[in-house]
C-alpha cells in the first residue's frame, strides 16, 4: 500500500476539495504569504488556501506583469487571472515583500475575486512592530466578520490555535523522519505532504497525518540512500526541482523554504488573549527572507544542516525574489564556513527551463558524493 | 531648436554636490558622525542632531555620470550578489569591495552607522544589513507600514500615523546613544522649518514649468533635486532654491522656454538614465520637454514646525513607492493636468520591483481618464546593459511621433 496516497490525493485535488467546501456554503479564503494568521479565517469557519502558480506558461499575466517581477507572483496571478481561483470568496495580501505588495494592485484591478484584503506586515519584531501587527489582525478578524457575517469568538480562535498548532507538531514529527538513513521518506514526499497542509481542512489533514505516521513505520519501499542535501530558497509551490534532485542520487533532507519548514516550525504559545498569541507567533516564527531577523533564519539553516547531516546545501532562487538574492552571498559564506558545499541557482518559477538545471545538479552532486 | 539650459544649474555638480562629499570626508576625518541613509527616511532627524548624512544612492547616480557604475556593479556581481539586483545598490556595493581604479570622490566615507526605512523597498532594508555586516556597524531600521488607502499626507491612516511617530521617538533614543548628544527639540524645530520651507521653494520652481514654453527641463530638475534629497533642512538649500526659483520665474515671465519650438510636454516618472542624462536633449531635438517628474513631486511635503513628529510622518509615508497604485495615478493624472502634459514616459527600472509592477494600470487609468497615452520602456538608471541607447531612443521617437499627430 502507498501510505503516502491519501495525501498526495488530497494535493492533486485541491481544487475540487476547495469546491465540495463551498459546495456546503462555507466560504474559502486564499492568500499568499505565510505571514498570514490563518487561525483567524479558519475560526471564521472558511477553509484557508494557498494560492499558487504552475508550471506553464504566464503569457496572461505578462500582459500586466514586467518581466523583472517575481516568477512566482506572475505565475500564481496567471492562474487567478485563468480562473483557476473563481471559487475564492476572499483573498488576502500583505506588503509582506515588494512583489506581493504591488501585486495587491494586480488583484484588485484585473481578477474577478470578489473580496480583496490586504494585511501590513510590520518587517521587524520590535515591541511597537508586535502592537501594530496586532492591530492589524485585529482588523482582520474585524473584516472577515463583517464580509463572512459571522463572529469570531475566542473559543473558535482557540480551538483554531488547536487544529493549527497539532498540524504543526505533526509534520514537525514527519519531518524527523528523515533524520534516518536511508530516510523513512523522500524529500518529494515530504513537500507533498506540507503542501497539501497548505490547501485542505487542517481537521482533515491531522487525521491523514495521524494515519501516516501509524502506516509509515513499517513501509517497505524505503527511498534510496543518497547524497543527503538542504534545500534553501523562498517559497516552493510544487515538486519537481526535488524530484530532479532526487533524482541524480539526492536525498533533500532538510529545507528552509516558506511553504516547507518555516510554515510550521513554530507554535502558537496560547498564553492569554488569543489573537495577541496568534499575531507574536507570525512575527516571531523561524523569518522569511524579507524580515530583519536575518541570523535567526541563518541559524535555522546551520541547525538544520547539522542536526540532519547534510552534506551539501542547494540555494534555489526564483527569480526575482530581492531578499533571498541579498542574503544568498552571505548565506553562502555562513554555510561555506562550516565546510558545507553550497549549488546556488536562480531560476524562473515555471518549469520552461528546468531540465537545464539537470547537469549542473548532477556535478554537484557528484562532487559532493565524491568527497565522502 | 535652441536648447537653453539654466545658469544655475551650471556647475551644479562641482559647486554643489563635490562639496557635499568633501565634507561628507571632513566629518569623517574630524571625527564627527557619519551616516549612511536611504531615500524616503526622515533625513531631517540626522540633520538635526549634526550628523552627517551620505546618501548612497546619489552615490550610485555619480558613479554612473562618471560612467563606471556597471564595472562597480560586476564587481559587486563577482561576489555573489545577482545581476538583478537594484542596480544601485550592486553599484555601491562594488564600491565597497575594492575597485583598482580611483573611486570618484574618493568613494564614500565609512559610515558609524546606518539608518534605513522600509518606506520605499526591500532593497533599502537588504542592501543596508549587507553594509551592516560588512562594516560591522549598527543599523537602525524605521518600519513604515504601506500605506494602502493611497491617501495623501492629509488622508492616511490614523494607525500608521502612530506607529511612525512612535519610531521617530526610538530613532531619536539610537542616534542619542550613538552621538553621546541629546535631541534639542528647538533645534529639530528649526530644521524642519528650513526643510519645510525647501519644500516650498522647490514647489514654486517646478510651478513655474506649467507656463507654456516650460523654462525648465529634466536635466536641470534631477541636478537640482539633490538638495530635496540630501539636505533639505539646511540654509544653503534655502538660499539655492531662491536663486533658482528667480531664474526660472523670470524665464516664464519672458515666455523663454527650454525650446523654441515647444510641441510636445512629458511627464517622467521613476528615475532617469543616470549615465545619460543627454537622453533629454534628444527629446528636445524632437521638439518635447519633459515638464514634470514624479520624482520631484515625491520629496516635497509640508512640515509643521509645532508638530514636528507628526509633520515627518505625514511628509514621508504616502511616498508612492509606499502606496498602493491609486497614489501613483492621481500624482501622474495632476501632473498631467496642472503642466498640460500630452504625453507620460513610464520607465520600468530593472531592479525596481516597486517602480515597475502597476505601470499597466497606471497607463490605462491616465489614458482613460485623460486621453493622455503613456510609453512603458524598459531601461535601468544605472545599468546601462540593460538597454542599448539606439533602441531607446528610437522608441522615444516612434512614440512622441504619435503624440505629435494627436
Amino acid at each position: 500500500m502507498d501510505v503516502l496516497q491519501p495525501l498526495r490525493n488530497s494535493l492533486q485535488k485541491r481544487h475540487e476539495i476547495a469546491g465540495n467546501w463551498k459546495s456546503r456554503n462555507q466560504s474559502v479564503v486564499g492568500w499568499t504569504c505565510t505571514y498570514t494568521p490563518e487561525e483567524v479565517i479558519y475560526a471564521a469557519g472558511a477553509l484557508p488556501v494557498m494560492v499558487w502558480g504552475d508550471l506553464g506558461d504566464t503569457k496572461l499575466a505578462d500582459a500586466y506583469m514586467p518581466s523583472n517581477s517575481c516568477s512566482f507572483s506572475r505565475s500564481c496571478f496567471n492562474a487567478a487571472l485563468r480562473g483557476d481561483y473563481d471559487y475564492l470568496d476572499a483573498f488576502v495580501e500583505s506588503n509582506s515583500c515588494d512583489n506581493r505588495g504591488k501585486t495587491y494592485d494586480m488583484y484588485v484591478n484585473y481578477s474577478k475575486i470578489p473580496n480583496i484584503y490586504f494585511i501590513n506586515t510590520p518587517l521587524t519584531n520590535t515591541e511597537k512592530a508586535r502592537q501594530f501587527f496586532y492591530q492589524e489582525v485585529v482588523k482582520f478578524k474585524e473584516w472577515l466578520e463583517h464580509t463572512f457575517k459571522k463572529q469570531i469568538s475566542d473559543e473558535s480562535l482557540i480551538n483554531a490555535v488547536r487544529v493549527y498548532n497539532e498540524n504543526r507538531t505533526l509534520l514537525k514529527k514527519i519531518y524527523d523522519l528523515k533524520l534516518k538513513r536511508p530516510p523513512l521518506i523522500s524529500g518529494v514526499e515530504f513537500l507533498e505532504i506540507a503542501l497539501s497542509s497548505l490547501v485542505m481542512p487542517k481537521e482533515e489533514h491531522n487525521k491523514l497525518l495521524n494515519q501516516f505516521l501509524i502506516h509509515v513505520e513499517n513501509r517497505g519501499d524505503l527511498p534510496k540512500e543518497g547524497v543527503r542535501l538542504l534545500v534553501s530558497g523562498s517559497v516552493m509551490d510544487n515538486t519537481e526541482l526535488v524530484r530532479l534532485i532526487e533524482s541524480v542520487g539526492g536525498n533533500v533532507v532538510a529545507d528552509d523554504w516558506c511553504t516547507g519548514s518555516r510554515y510550521f516550525w513554530n507554535l502558537v504559545d496560547l498564553d492569554g488573549e488569543p489573537l495577541k498569541a496568534i499575531a507574536w507567533r507570525y512575527l516571531d516564527k523561524i523569518p522569511s527572507s524579507f524580515m530583519y531577523q536575518r541570523e535567526q533564519r541563518f541559524r535555522h539553516v546551520t541547525e538544520l544542516a547539522k542536526r540532519f547531516e547534510v552534506e551539501g546545501v542547494v540555494m534555489f532562487v526564483i527569480k526575482y525574489c530581492d531578499t533571498h538574492m541579498f542574503d544568498a552571498p552571505l548565506l553562502r559564506d555562513e554555510l561555506k564556513t562550516m565546510g558545507l558545499p553550497v549549488l546556488y541557482l536562480e531560476w524562473e518559477h515555471s518549469m520552461s527551463g528546468f531540465a537545464g538545471l539537470k547537469t549542473r545538479i548532477e556535478a554537484f552532486i557528484e562532487m559532493v558524493g565524491g568527497v565522502k | 531648436m535652441i536648447e537653453r539650459r539654466l545658469k544655475s544649474t551650471s556647475g551644479f555638480y562641482r559647486n554643489y554636490v563635490k562639496k557635499f562629499y568633501e565634507d561628507a570626508h571632513l566629518a569623517k576625518a574630524e571625527k564627527r558622525p557619519v551616516a549612511w541613509v536611504a531615500s524616503t527616511f526622515p533625513i531631517e532627524t540626522l540633520q538635526a542632531m549634526d550628523i552627517m548624512p551620505v546618501w548612497p544612492e546619489n552615490y550610485a547616480s555619480v558613479c554612473a555620470a562618471r560612467q563606471i557604475s556597471v564595472e562597480l556593479c560586476e564587481r559587486a556581481e563577482q561576489e555573489g550578489f545577482s545581476r538583478d539586483l537594484c542596480s544601485y545598490s550592486r553599484c555601491v556595493l562594488g564600491s565597497m569591495f575594492g575597485y583598482e581604479k580611483e573611486l570618484p570622490e574618493g568613494g564614500l566615507p565609512k559610515p558609524d552607522f546606518l539608518v534605513t526605512a522600509t518606506c520605499a523597498c526591500d532593497t533599502h532594508l537588504k542592501w543596508f544589513q549587507v553594509a551592516s555586516r560588512i562594516f560591522k556597524v549598527p543599523l537602525f531600521l524605521f518600519d513604515v507600514p504601506y500605506n494602502i488607502g493611497g491617501g495623501d499626507s492629509d488622508n492616511l491612516d490614523k494607525a500608521h500615523v502612530e506607529y511612525y511617530v512612535s519610531q521617530l521617538e526610538e530613532l531619536f533614543a539610537f542616534l542619542e546613544k550613538q552621538t553621546g548628544k541629546n535631541l534639542d527639540l528647538d533645534r529639530l524645530r528649526e530644521t524642519v522649518a528650513l526643510s519645510n520651507w525647501t519644500s516650498h521653494l522647490w514647489i514654486e520652481i517646478q510651478n513655474y514649468r506649467k507656463y507654456i514654453p516650460s523654462p525648465m527641463d529634466a536635466r536641470d530638475a534631477f541636478s537640482a533635486v539633490f538638495f530635496m534629497l540630501c539636505m533639505p533642512g539646511s540654509q544653503l538649500a534655502v538660499d539655492y532654491y531662491t536663486q533658482l526659483r528667480d531664474e526660472v520665474r523670470e524665464r516664464a515671465r519672458n515666455g523663454i522656454g527650454v525650446i523654441e519650438d515647444e510641441r510636445v510636454r512629458l511627464v517622467w516618472d521613476n528615475l532617469p538614465l543616470w549615465y545619460n542624462l543627454k537622453i533629454f536633449e534628444y527629446l528636445n531635438t524632437l521638439s518635447a520637454v519633459v515638464v514634470a517628474e514624479v520624482f520631484s513631486h515625491t520629496w516635497a511635503g509640508g512640515l509643521d514646525t509645532s508638530k514636528p513628529f507628526e509633520s515627518l510622518a505625514r511628509k514621508y509615508l504616502p511616498n508612492l513607492a509606499n502606496s498602493s497604485v491609486q497614489r501613483r495615478i492621481d500624482i501622474i493624472s495632476n501632473l498631467v493636468k496642472d503642466f498640460h502634459a500630452n504625453g507620460v514616459i513610464l520607465p520600468t527600472n530593472w531592479g525596481c520591483r516597486m517602480m515597475s509592477i502597476g505601470e499597466t494600470i497606471v497607463r490605462d487609468a491616465v489614458y482613460k481618464k485623460l486621453g493622455v497615452p503613456s510609453l512603458i520602456i524598459d531601461i535601468d538608471s544605472t545599468d546601462w546593459r540593460v538597454a542599448g541607447e539606439a533602441q531607446v531612443k528610437e522608441r522615444f521617437a516612434t512614440f512622441l511621433e504619435t503624440l505629435r499627430k494627436t
